[in-house]
C-alpha cells in the first residue's frame, strides 16, 4: 500500500479544491492518491505516473506533485459523481461534457454503484443527444460498460469484505441492466452505435451488448428480435476487418444465440456458417487461437438441438468444410492445450449433428453425407493413429460410434476399417482390446463399449459377424488373430467386474432384436479346465452367476452379476428355445428363486429384481416343453416360495434404481465411476417393455389362465366367425366388383351409342346437306318453281314439303302433257305439212310409284333392325337391374346380426356392410340414372331414326324424280332435235316443192333449248 | 375480434407447399410454423444444378418481427394467399409493402393463390390473382399442396427468374445480400416464399 513500491501504475488523480470535504471512500485496494491542487474543483481523470519513493508522482509531462496517500476519509465520492452528473447534464461546452463523461468513466469501476445510480440517465441522454462526438459515445459506452459488467479482470480482490461487496455487485449488475433495457429504445440505440465504424464506438457497443445479454439474456434477445434487421445488423460485425472488433462480434453472439432458436435461425441465414467456417480455416483450424474456439462454441450454439438450422449446414455442404479439421497428421508434433480445446469442440459439433437425440431422419443424412465426405474416415484415421491424447482419443471413439449409428453404410465401413499393425487386425478388435483391459481409462472403455454398441445398433449384419466369430465352425483354431468373440468371451470370464460387465452388455447388443442369432449362440461351446467336458456359453453364465461369490475379483461383484443378468435377460426374450435351455439346467430356477426370496442388503437389490426379471421372462415366453417347468408350475413355485407380492417387489427395484433413469435418457453410457456402471440404455428399454406384461403374467391365476386359454378358444372361434364374415364379405366384394365392370361396360355402351347417335345426327346434317344441294340443283333447272325450296326442312316441315313437291311433281307431269299436247300439235301440224307424217312416240309412262315402293319397304327394313336393336338393349338393361335387385336383396340379406360378444369386431363387420349396402344402393342409383339416360337416348334415336328415314325417302323421291325429270327432258329434247330437224328437212322440202314457209317456225324451232320459255310462249300462243 | 383476425392469416399452405416441393408428400393436418424452417432441394435449370434453400416463415402476427428478417438476403419470394379465404388476399398490399421495404429491390416475387384443389369454396377469383399481380409486377400461378398442382412449376419458375436475372447482370453474384452463391460446381439461389405476412424464404448456398 506504499507509495514507494509503485512503479509504473495506473491511477485515478483528482484535482480537488477541499480534501477535508471527502470523508468518502476507501481507496482499499491498489493504489489509490489525492492529488490537492489550488483551484481545481474536479479530477483528471486517467493517466499514467511513475511515483518516485520520495511519494512525489511523476505527470508524464515531467512535472512532478506531491502524493498524498488516503487511508482516511477524505472525500465523499458521491458528491464528487453528483457535480460530474451535473456537468455532463448542463454544460453546454461539448468539452466539458467530454471531460465530465470521462471522469466518470474512470470512477465507474470501483463506484459502480455511485456511478450508476446517479449517471446512468445522463449517459443514456449523452446517446441520445452527442451522437455527433465518437469521443464522448465512446466514453459514455465504456461507462456503461464498467457499471453493468462483472468484469473484474482489473480489480483486486483479496478479503472476504471484498467478496461480499462483489456479491452484492453482481446484483447490481444485473439491477442496472434492467434499468437499461426497461426503456426499450435504449437497446435500439444501442444497436444504432453498433453500425458505427468509429473503433472507439463500435468496441464499446459491442462490449456493451455482450455484457447486456449476459445479465438480461432473454429480455435483451426479444428487444433486438423485434428491432428492424437488429439480428441481421448484428451479423455484419463478423465482416468487421478489425480483428478485435470481429472477434468481440463472435462473443456477442455467442451471448445473442444462446438458447434462443428463432435467433439461432436469423444468424445463420446470414451466412454465419460461411463466415465463422471461414474465419476457422484462416485461423489454421484446430491450430488456431481462441478465436478458433469462440468461433467453434458459437458454431454449436447455432446448431445443438436446433433441426433447422442443422438441415441447413447439411444442405450448405458445410459438413464437407468440416473434414479438414480433423487432418491432423500422425507426426503430432504438439498438442497444444488451445488445440486439445479446439479439436474436442470439433469433434463435438460433429457429434451435435448425429445425435441419436436428433430426428432420425436428420442425423442419418447427415451421417450419410459424412460418409460421402470422407469425414468419417478422417475420424477413423485418428482413432488409429499413435500419439493421440488420451482425451481426444476417447471424444474420437464417442463421435465415430454417433456417426455409425444406426447407419448401414457408415456401419459397413467401420467394420472394414484395419489398423495400422502387422498384420493388420480389425479397429473393431483393437477398440474391443482395449475395453476389456482393465489398465485403459475408464472413460476409453466407456466409449468404446459405446462404439460397439453403436456398431451393432440396428445392423442385423455386424451382429451375425461379430456371433459367428464364436460359432464352432468358423472360429479360427489357428490362434494367430484375437477375434471379437474371443476377447468378448476373455471379457466375459475375467476377474474385472468391469470388463465383465462391458463384455456382456456387449454381448447382449449383439443379440439385440435378433431372435436367429439368439438361437444361434446357444451353440457356443466352451472348452473349460483340461478334461472336463465342453460347457455351454449359457451354462457358463448362470455358473458363473451361482459362483460368483466364490471368485475373487477386482471391482464390484454385483457389477458383474448385473452384467450377466442383463446378458441372459436380453438372451431369453422372445426366445422359447433359450428359455427351453436355460429351464434345463435344473440348478438354475432354485438359484433364481433363493436369490429373490432372500432378504439381501440394498446394494445386492438390483440384483434380485434382474432375478426376477429372468425368472419371469422364463415364464413369459414359455412355451410349456419342458413338463416340469410348465408356466403354471413356476407360477406355483412362485406362489409358495416367494409370494406374488414379494415378487412383484424385487422386479420393481431395477426401474426404481437411481442409476437406472440415468441409463434410460441416452445411448451413451455415461458415468463417472466403474461402480455407476449398472444399467445399459437398450436394457432399460427392455424392461420398459417387459415390466407391466410380466406383472400381469404373475398376478394371473391358473383359472384366470384357463380362462385366458378359453378367451384364446373362444377367440380363435371369434376368428373363425370373422373369417367367415371375411369371406362372405370378399364374395361380395368380388359381385361388387362384377357389377361395377357391368356399370363400366354398361357406360362403354352407352358413350357408343351416344357417339352412333352424334353420327346419324352428322349423317343427318349430310343428308340436309346433300338435300339442299339437289335443291339448289334442282332450282337451277327448274328455275320457275321458285318457291319453297331454299327453306331448311326441319323435322315438323318435311310432310308439308313433300306435298309440296308432289305438288310440283304434278305440275311437271302436267307440264310435260302440256308439251306432249304441243308436239301432238306439232306433229299434227307437221302432219298437216306433210302428207303423210311419220308416227311419233309419245309413250314415256313414270315408274315412279315402283321405285317409292321400293324405298320404303328397304327403309322399313332398316327401321326394323333398330326397333330390335333397342328391345335387345331394353332387355339387356331389364336383366342388369334384375341382377341387381338380386344383388341386393342378397346383400342387405347378408348382414344379419353378428353373432359373437367381441363388439368391436362386430362392429366392423357391420360397418363394413353397412359400407357395401351403401356402395350398392349407389351403384343401384348409377345404374338407374344410366337406363334413364338409355330410355331417353333411346328415344334421340328413334326420333333421329325416324328422321333420318323421312329424310332418306324423301331425298331418294326426290333424286327419283329429279333423275325421271332429267330422262324426260333428254327425251323430249331429243324427240324436238329430231321433230326440228325433220321440219327444217319438210321445210326444205317444202320449198324445194316451191311451197311458202311460215317464219314463225324457225324461231320456235331454233329456241328449243329454253323449253320453260318456249313453253311459256306455247301456253300463251295456244 | 383482432386476435381472430391476426389467426386468419395463417394457414394457407406454406408448409404444405414446401413439404410437396421437398418431400412429395402432403400433411395434412395443420403444423404451425414456428419462427421459420428451413428447406432445400436441387434442381436443374438449364444444365445447371442449381440448390434452392427455402425458408419457410410463421404465418400467425405475432411472428413477424422475426420473419421480416428473412427478406434481406433472399433473391426470391413466394407469396402465398389461400383462394378459399378472401382475408387472405386481401391482406395482400400489406404483406408487399412489407416485404418490398425490407428486401433487395431486385428480389423476384411470385403470387400464389393456394389451395386451388378446393374449386367449390372458391372466394377469390384467378382473375383476381391474375389482376394483383399484373398490377404489382408479380409472377402469377395457382396452385394446390395437396394435389401438387403447380407446385413444382411454382418454385422452378421462380428460379429461373432469378437466374435469368443473375444472367442479365441484375443480380450481383458477389454480394451474399442478393441471396446467390455460386460454388465450385452448383449455383444456389436463395429466394423468400412468404405467404402473406408470412412466408418461405429460399436461400442460397454452394456444394
Ligand atoms: N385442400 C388443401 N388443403 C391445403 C392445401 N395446402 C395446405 N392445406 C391445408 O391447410 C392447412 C395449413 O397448411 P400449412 O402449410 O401448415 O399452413 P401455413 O401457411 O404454413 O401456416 P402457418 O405456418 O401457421 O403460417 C393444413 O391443414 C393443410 O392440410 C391445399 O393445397 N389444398
Ligand atoms: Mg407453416
Amino acid at each position: 500500500m506504499s507509495g514507494g513500491k509503485l512503479g509504473k501504475t495506473r491511477i485515478w488523480l483528482f484535482l480537488i479544491d477541499n480534501l477535508e470535504t471527502w470523508p468518502g471512500p476507501k481507496f482499499s485496494s491498489g493504489f489509490s492518491c489525492l492529488v490537492s491542487s489550488q483551484g481545481y474543483p474536479w479530477g483528471l481523470g486517467e493517466s499514467h505516473f511513475q511515483s518516485d519513493l520520495d511519494g512525489r508522482l511523476l505527470l508524464s509531462e515531467g512535472q512532478y506533485l506531491p502524493l498524498i496517500e488516503v487511508h482516511k476519509p477524505a472525500i465523499l465520492p458521491g458528491k464528487l459523481i453528483h457535480k460530474l452528473c451535473d456537468r455532463v447534464a448542463s454544460s453546454t461546452l461539448l468539452e466539458d461534457r467530454r471531460d465530465a463523461v470521462r471522469a466518470l468513466k474512470s470512477l465507474s469501476k470501483k463506484y459502480r454503484l455511485e456511478v450508476g445510480i446517479q449517471a446512468m440517465d445522463h449517459l443514456i441522454h449523452v446517446l441520445q443527444t452527442d451522437r455527433s462526438d465518437s469521443e464522448i459515445i465512446g466514453y459514455a459506452l465504456d461507462t456503461l460498460y464498467n457499471i453493468i459488467s462483472n468484469d473484474l479482470e482489473e480489480e483486486e480482490q483479496d478479503d472476504s469484505e471484498e467478496e461480499n461487496s462483489q456479491k452484492q455487485t453482481e446484483d447490481l449488475e444485473s439491477q442496472f441492466t434492467e434499468i437499461f433495457i426497461k426503456q426499450q429504445e435504449n437497446v435500439t440505440l444501442l444497436l444504432t452505435y453498433l453500425e458505427e465504424f468509429d473503433f472507439h464506438v463500435r468496441r464499446p457497443g459491442v462490449k456493451l451488448l455482450t455484457a447486456l445479454l449476459k445479465q438480461q439474456g432473454p429480455q435483451v434477445q426479444q428487444v433486438i428480435l423485434v428491432s428492424p434487421m437488429g439480428v441481421s445488423r448484428l451479423m455484419d460485425l463478423l465482416a468487421d476487418s478489425r480483428e478485435v472488433i470481429r472477434n468481440d462480434g463472435v462473443l456477442l453472439l455467442q451471448q445473442l444465440t444462446k438458447s434462443n432458436a428463432a435467433i439461432q435461425k436469423i444468424v445463420a441465414f446470414e451466412n454465419a456458417f460461411e463466415r465463422l467456417l471461414d474465419i476457422i480455416t484462416e485461423e489454421g483450424n484446430s491450430d488456431g487461437g481462441i478465436v478458433v474456439e469462440d468461433c467453434l462454441l458459437l458454431l454449436q450454439n447455432l446448431l445443438k438441438n436446433n433441426n433447422s438450422n442443422q438441415n441447413f449446414f447439411k444442405e450448405g455442404s458445410y459438413i464437407q468444410r468440416m473434414k479438414p479439421w480433423f487432418e491432423v497428421g500422425d507426426d503430432n508434433a504438439g498438442w497444444s492445450a488451445q488445440k486439445v480445446t479446439n479439436l474436442h469442440l470439433m469433434l463435438q459439433l460433429v457429434r451435435v449433428l448425429v445425435s441419436p437425440t436428433n430426428p432420425p431422419g436428420a442425423a442419418s443424412s447427415c451421417q450419410k453425407a459424412m460418409f460421402h465426405c470422407g469425414l468419417l474416415q478422417q475420424l477413423c484415421t485418428i482413432l488409429m493413429a499413435t500419439g493421440v491424447p488420451a482425451d481426444i482419443l476417447t471424444e474420437t471413439i464417442n463421435t465415430v460410434s454417433e456417426v455409425i449409428r444406426g447407419c448401414q453404410m457408415n456401419q459397413d465401413y467401420f467394420a472394414s476399417v484395419n489398423a495400422p499393425s502387422n498384420p493388420p487386425r480389425p479397429a473393431i478388435v483393437v477398440l474391443l482390446m482395449s475395453m476389456v483391459n482393465e489398465r485403459q481409462p475408464f472413460v476409453l472403455r466407456c466409449a468404446v463399449l459405446y462404439c460397439f454398441q453403436c456398431f451393432l445398433y440396428k445392423n442385423q449384419k455386424g451382429q451375425g459377424e461379430i456371433v459367428s466369430t464364436l460359432l464352432p465352425s468358423t472360429i479360427d483354431a489357428t490362434g494367430n488373430s484375437v477375434s471379437a468373440g474371443q476377447l468378448l468371451c476373455g471379457g466375459l470370464f475375467s476377474t474385472d467386474s468391469f470388463s465383465n460387465w462391458c463384455a456382456a452388455v456387449a454381448l447382449a447388443h449383439a443379440l439385440q432384436e435378433n431372435a436367429p442369432l439368439k438361437e444361434q449362440l446357444l451353440r457356443v461351446q466352451l472348452a473349460t479346465s483340461l478334461g472336463n467336458p465342453p460347457v455351454s456359453l449359457l451354462q457358463q453364465c448362470t455358473n458363473i452367476l451361482s459362483q460368483g461369490d466364490k471368485i475373487d475379483r477386482r471391482g464390484s461383484k454385483v457389477q458383474t452379476r448385473v452384467g450377466l443378468l442383463i446378458l441372459l435377460c436380453t438372451w431369453l426374450s422372445n426366445c422359447p428355445i433359450a428359455v427351453t435351455h436355460f429351464l434345463h439346467n435344473s440348478a438354475n430356477v432354485p438359484f433364481l428363486t433363493g436369490q429373490i426370496a432372500e432378504n439381501l442388503g440394498v446394494e445386492e437389490r438390483v440384483v434380485q429384481g434382474l432375478c426376477a426379471l429372468l425368472l419371469g421372462i422364463s415364464i413369459y415366453y414359455n412355451d410349456n416343453s419342458l413338463e416340469n417347468y410348465r408356466k403354471e408350475k413356476l407360477k406355483q413355485l412362485i406362489e409358495k416360495r416367494i409370494g406374488k407380492e414379494n415378487f412383484i417387489e424385487k422386479l420393481g427395484f431395477i426401474s426404481k434404481h437411481e442409476l437406472y433413469s440415468r441409463a434410460a435418457q441416452k445411448p451413451q453410457p455415461n458415468f463417472s465411476n466403474p461402480d455407476d456402471m449398472m444399467f445399459d440404455h437398450e436394457f432399460t428399454k427392455l424392461v420398459k417393455e417387459l415390466e407391466g406384461v410380466l406383472t400381469k403374467a404373475i398376478y394371473k391365476t391358473t383359472e384366470e389362465d384357463k380362462k385366458e386359454e378359453e378367451v384364446k378358444k373362444t377367440l380363435e372361434q371369434h376368428d373363425n366367425i370373422v373369417t367367415h364374415y371375411k369371406s362372405v364379405i370378399r364374395v361380395q366384394d368380388q359381385e361388387l366388383e362384377d357389377l361395377k365392370k357391368q356399370v363400366e361396360s354398361l357406360k362403354v355402351q352407352n358413350e357408343q351409342l351416344q357417339a352412333r347417335v352424334t353420327q346419324q345426327v352428322s349423317q343427318i346434317q349430310q343428308h340436309k346437306d346433300q338435300y339442299n344441294l339437289l335443291k339448289v340443283q334442282l332450282g337451277k333447272d327448274n328455275q320457275h318453281h321458285s318457291s319453297g325450296n331454299d327453306v331448311v326442312q326441319m323435322n315438323g316441315v318435311q310432310s308439308e314439303e313433300i306435298s309440296k313437291l308432289r305438288e310440283e311433281a304434278e305440275e311437271w307431269k302436267h307440264k310435260l302433257e302440256q308439251l306432249e299436247e304441243q308436239l301432238r300439235e306439232k306433229d299434227s301440224l307437221i302432219e298437216v305439212l306433210k302428207s303423210s307424217p311419220p308416227a311419233v312416240g309419245t309413250s314415256e309412262g313414270s315408274s315412279q310409284t315402283k321405285t317409292g315402293l321400293e324405298v320404303e319397304s328397304e327403309l322399313h327394313r332398316e327401321a326394323e333392325t333398330l326397333r330390335a336393336q333397342i328391345h335387345l338393349q331394353t332387355t339387356e338393361i331389364a336383366l342388369l337391374q334384375t341382377e341387381k335387385q338380386e344383388l341386393l336383396q342378397q346383400m342387405s340379406a347378408a348382414p344379419a346380426p353378428v353373432p359373437g360378444d367381441r363388439g368391436t369386431e362386430t362392429a366392423d363387420l357391420e360397418g363394413r356392410f353397412t359400407a357395401l349396402l351403401q356402395e350398392t344402393k349407389e351403384l343401384k342409383n348409377e345404374i338407374v340414372g344410366l337406363a334413364e339416360e338409355r330410355t331417353s337416348l333411346k328415344q334421340q334415336l328413334d326420333s333421329a331414326n325416324s328422321t333420318a328415314a323421312i329424310l332418306r325417302t324423301e331425298k331418294s323421291a326426290l333424286q327419283q324424280e329429279i333423275a325421271e325429270s332429267k330422262k324426260e327432258q333428254d327425251d323430249l329434247l331429243v324427240l324436238l332435235a329430231d321433230q326440228d330437224q325433220k321440219i327444217v328437212a319438210l321445210k326444205n322440202k317444202l320449198k324445194e316443192l316451191g311451197e311458202p314457209v311460215e317464219d314463225e317456225e324457225d324461231t320456235e324451232s331454233g329456241d328449243q333449248g329454253e323449253e320453260d320459255e318456249e313453253d311459256g310462249k306455247g301456253e300463251r300462243e295456244d | 375480434m383482432d386476435v381472430e383476425v391476426t389467426q386468419d392469416y395463417q394457414c394457407v399452405g406454406k408448409s404444405c407447399l414446401l413439404l410437396q416441393f421437398t418431400d412429395k408428400r402432403f400433411q395434412p393436418v395443420h403444423d404451425l410454423t414456428i419462427g421459420v424452417e428451413f428447406g432445400a432441394r436441387m434442381i436443374t435449370i438449364e444444365g445447371k444444378q442449381i440448390k434452392l434453400q427455402i425458408w419457410d416463415t410463421a404465418g400467425q402476427e405475432s411472428f413477424r418481427s422475426i420473419t421480416r428478417s428473412y427478406y434481406r438476403g433472399a433473391a426470391g419470394a413466394l407469396l402465398v394467399y389461400d383462394i378459399t379465404r378472401r382475408d387472405t388476399f386481401n391482406h395482400l398490399t400489406t404483406w408487399l409493402e412489407d416485404a418490398r421495404q425490407h428486401s433487395n429491390s431486385n428480389m423476384v416475387i411470385m403470387l400464389i393463390g393456394n389451395k386451388s384443389d378446393l374449386e367449390s369454396r372458391r372466394e377469390v377469383k384467378k382473375e383476381e390473382g391474375e389482376a394483383f399481380a399484373q398490377e404489382h409486377g408479380l409472377i402469377f400461378m395457382e396452385t394446390s399442396a395437396k394435389t401438387a398442382s403447380n407446385v413444382e412449376e411454382a418454385f422452378i419458375d421462380t428460379a429461373k427468374e432469378i437466374f435469368q436475372k443473375i444472367q442479365e447482370g441484375v443480380f450481383d453474384i458477389n454480394n451474399e445480400a442478393n441471396g446467390i452463391k455460386i460454388g465450385p460446381q452448383h449455383a444456389a439461389t436463395n429466394a423468400t416464399l412468404a405467404g402473406n405476412q408470412g412466408g418461405q424464404q429460399a436461400g442460397g448456398g454452394c456444394c
